[in-house]
C-alpha cells in the first residue's frame, strides 16, 4: 500500500476513535446546550477530516516510497524518554546534564572531555538564568 | 497621531531598546542556523517572554521573525542550505555567486533588499492594519466564522507535499483546540481525565515539540552530512550598477512578499518562491538566473521579509494569522490575555504601534549587523550537531516547564516532537496544524454564536452577504488549483 494510502488509513481510524469518544460526552439539556451540543462541532470537524481523507486514499497510489528511519532517530526518541524517566531520579538539572553527555556521544563526539566542558557550561547557563534569574523551581531528584 | 508618537516614544525606553536588539540578533543567529527557523525560535522563546509583559514579548518576538528571515539567507549563500526554509529561493543564485567568489556581493544585496522589502511592508502594515481593523470593526460572529474558515482553507496552499494533506491537518488542530471544556456547556472533551487539559491544551508545550523536537529527530536522520562553508571575503554595500540591476526585482518583490503575506497562512516561504519565479520573468537577464543572477538573490529577499509586515496585517487586525510564525505571535499574546481584533485598535493603540516601530527598528539594526558580522554569523553553521541540538532539547525542556511548571506539559512537548517527525514523515506539514490550533476556538465560539443568531438554521449565512463572499473566496482557493489541474489534463 503507498504512503498515502496508510496516512489516509491512518487518518480514518484515529478520526473514527475520536469520533466514538464523543458518545462519551457528557449529554445536557437541550436548552443548555442551545441546540448545539458539546458533541456536536468535534463531530463536524470529524467528518471533514473523514472527508478529506477519503479524497487522499482515493487517487493516493502516487507517492514516494519511504526512506528508512536510521536507527539513531529510534535511539535519540529513546534517549528523550530516558530523560522523562531519569528526571525522578535524578532531578531535571542531573538528568540534562546526563542526556547532554549521552546524547552527544550517541551522535558521534568522541572526545569526552569536550563534551564534558560543554555539558558543563550549558547546565551553568541553564542555571544562572532559569534557576537563579527567572527563579524557576526545577523538580529536584530522588537523591536532591 | 497621539498613539502613533506613543508608541515611537517606546523605541527610547532602553528596556525595549535592549529587547529588540537581542530579538535582532537572536533572530540573526537563529536564522543563520540550519534546521532552526524562526518559527522553532519564537516557539521555544515563547514561554520566557511571558514576564515580559506584552509590549516587550511582542517586540522580542517580532525582532526574531524580522530577522531570521535575513539570517536564513546566510547560509543559503555560504552553504547552500537555507537556515531558514524563507530563504530557499535565495539559494538558488546566491550560492553559483558564492562559488564565483561573490558572497560578499551577495550578502550586501541580499542585507539591503532584505531591510528594503521588510520596512516597506511596515509602513504598509502601519496603513493598512488600521483600515483592515476599521472594516472588521462591524464584523458579527458570522462573518467572524467565514473569515476564520477563510485563514484555514488558505492552508492548502501553504506548502507541504499536497492541499488535502494540509487541510487535513489544519482539521486536526481545530480537534486539538476542542480539547478540555465545552465553552458553553462546560462538558469536558478529551481531557482523559487528565487535570491540566481541562482549560484545553497549552499552546506551548505543542509548539515547542511540533518544531524544536521534531526537528531534533530530523536532525538525528541527517546526522552526517556535513557543510561546506564557502570563502566569503568582505560584505560590501551593493554599487550603484547593482542597485539599478535589482531596483525593479526588489520593488516588484517587496508589493509581491506583503501581498501574500496578508493572505492567511502564506507565510514569507511561498512570497519568496513566487517572487524568485516573477523576478526572473521580468528581468532583461533571464539567462543568468540559476548560475549567480544578483537579482534572483534580490528579488526572494525583498519578498520574504515583506512578507513578514504583510503577515502581522490580519494577525493584528483580525486575530487571523498571516503565516506560522504570526501564529505562533498571536499565542503569545493570547498567552498575555491580549486578543487581537479590531478592538485591539481602540483598547491598545500605544501596543500595536510600539510593534509597528520595533518592527522598523529591527529592520534597521538586522541591515546594520548583516553588513558589520554576517562573516561572524557565518561561523555559527560550523557548531558540530551533537553540541548543539543536545542543547536545544535541554532548553525545550525548560521552555515547555516552566509557565506551569508541570512535567505533564514536558511529556506534551515530546509526544507532539513524536507526532511532528511521523507528520513530516508521511508528507504533513506541522505549521497547518499550529495554524488550525491557534482558530480552532475562533471557529467554535462564533459558528455557534451565528446559529443561536441564526436559530440555529444554517441558512442564515445566506443573508451574509460579507460572510458569503468569504465563502465564496474560500471555495475559490480550494477548487481553483484543482479545476487548472483538470483543465490542463485535458487533451
Amino acid at each position: 500500500m503507498s504512503a498515502n494510502r496508510v496516512a489516509a488509513a491512518a487518518v480514518i481510524a484515529v478520526a473514527a476513535a475520536l469520533f466514538a469518544l464523543t458518545f462519551g460526552f457528557e449529554k445536557m439539556p437541550e436548552g443548555l446546550s442551545g441546540g448545539f451540543g458539546a458533541e456536536a462541532f468535534p463531530r463536524l470537524v470529524l467528518g471533514v477530516i473523514a472527508a478529506l481523507a477519503v479524497l487522499l486514499f482515493v487517487p493516493g497510489a502516487q507517492s514516494e516510497p519511504q526512506a528508512r528511519i536510521p536507527a539513531v532517530v529510534y535511539y535519540t526518541a529513546g534517549s528523550l524518554l530516558a530523560f522523562m524517566a531519569l528526571v525522578p531520579v535524578a532531578g531535571m538539572l542531573g538528568a540534562m546534564f546526563v542526556f547532554l553527555l549521552g546524547l552527544g556521544a550517541l551522535w558521534g563526539e568522541r572526545r569526552a572531555w569536550l563534551l564534558l566542558v560543554a555539558s558543563a557550561a550549558v547546565m551553568a547557563a541553564i542555571w544562572g538564568v532559569f534557576v537563579r534569574g527567572f527563579a524557576i523551581q526545577l523538580p529536584p531528584g530522588f537523591w536532591s | 497621531m497621539e498613539a502613533f508618537l506613543g508608541g515611537m516614544a517606546l523605541l527610547l525606553d532602553p528596556k525595549i531598546l535592549l529587547v529588540v536588539f537581542a530579538g535582532t540578533l537572536l533572530g540573526i543567529v537563529v536564522g543563520a542556523l540550519p534546521g532552526i527557523s524562526g518559527s522553532t525560535t519564537t516557539a521555544l522563546l515563547l514561554p520566557f517572554t511571558i514576564t515580559m509583559g506584552p509590549v516587550p514579548a511582542i517586540a522580542f518576538l517580532g525582532a526574531i521573525y524580522c530577522a531570521a528571515n535575513f539570517g536564513g539567507s546566510i547560509t543559503a549563500i555560504l552553504v547552500n542550505s537555507p537556515g531558514d526554509p524563507s530563504a530557499s529561493a535565495t539559494a538558488f543564485d546566491g550560492y553559483p555567486m558564492a562559488l564565483k567568489g561573490e558572497a560578499g556581493r551577495a550578502l550586501g544585496m541580499s542585507a539591503v533588499a532584505s531591510a528594503i522589502g521588510g520596512i516597506f511592508s511596515v509602513v504598509v502594515l502601519i496603513f493598512a492594519a488600521p483600515l483592515l481593523a476599521r472594516m472588521a470593526y462591524s464584523f458579527g460572529p458570522p462573518e467572524y466564522f467565514a473569515l476564520a474558515v477563510f485563514g484555514l482553507s488558505m492552508v492548502a496552499l501553504s506548502g507541504g507535499d499536497s492541499a488535502v494533506k494540509n487541510l487535513i491537518a489544519g482539521a486536526f488542530g481545530v480537534m486539538l483546540a476542542t480539547v478540555g471544556q465545552d465553552i458553553t456547556t462546560g462538558v469536558e472533551r478529551y481531557t482523559f481525565g487528565v487535570y491540566s487539559f481541562t482549560d484545553g491544551i497549552e499552546f506551548i508545550p505543542v509548539l515547542i515539540g511540533l518544531f524544536a523536537l521534531t526537528e531534533l529527530l530530523e536532525q538525528a536522520a541527517q546526522l552526517g552530512k556535513r557543510t561546506a562553508l564557502a570563502k566569503l571575503g568582505a560584505v560590501r554595500l551593493p554599487s550603484w550598477a547593482d542597485v539599478r540591476k535589482c531596483g525593479k526585482a526588489i520593488s516588484l518583490s517587496s508589493v509581491l512578499g506583503t501581498f501574500i503575506g496578508v493572505l492567511p497562512a502564506l507565510g514569507a516561504t511561498t512570497a519568496a518562491m513566487i517572487a524568485y519565479v516573477e523576478t526572473k520573468r521580468w528581468s532583461n537577464n533571464k539567462q543568468e538566473f540559476g548560475k549567480g543572477a544578483i537579482e534572483g538573490v534580490a528579488g526572494p529577499e525583498a519578498a520574504n521579509n515583506a512578507a513578514v509586515g504583510g503577515a502581522m496585517v490580519p494577525t493584528l487586525a483580525l486575530g487571523i494569522p498571516g503565516s506560522t510564525t504570526t501564529a505562533i505571535i498571536l499565542a503569545g499574546l493570547l498567552v498575555q490575555g491580549v486578543r487581537p481584533g479590531p478592538h485591539l485598535f481602540t483598547e491598545q493603540p500605544m501596543l500595536l504601534y510600539a510593534v509597528f516601530s520595533s518592527m522598523l527598528l529591527a529592520n534597521l539594526l538586522y541591515l546594520a549587523l548583516g553588513l558589520g558580522f554576517a562573516k561572524l554569523f557565518a561561523r555559527i553553521t560550523l557548531i558540530p550537531p551533537q553540541f548543539l541540538w543536545p542543547a536545544v532539547f535541554v532548553l525545550s525542556v525548560i521552555g515547555a516547564y516552566a509557565p506551569n511548571q508541570a512535567m505533564a506539559e514536558v511529556w506534551v512537548a515530546i509526544a507532539f516532537g513524536f507526532i511532528g517527525f511521523f507528520m513530516r514523515r508521511f508528507g504533513f506539514s506541522p505549521a497547518p496544524l499550529v495554524i488550525g490550533l491557534v482558530l480552532g476556538k475562533l471557529v467554535e465560539e462564533t459558528l455557534k454564536q451565528s446559529l443561536i443568531i441564526f436559530d440555529l438554521s444554517w441558512g442564515g449565512f445566506l443573508g451574509r452577504p460579507i460572510a458569503l463572499t468569504l465563502f465564496g473566496l474560500t471555495a475559490l482557493f480550494l477548487l481553483a488549483p484543482w479545476a487548472l489541474q483538470r483543465l490542463r489534463a485535458r487533451p
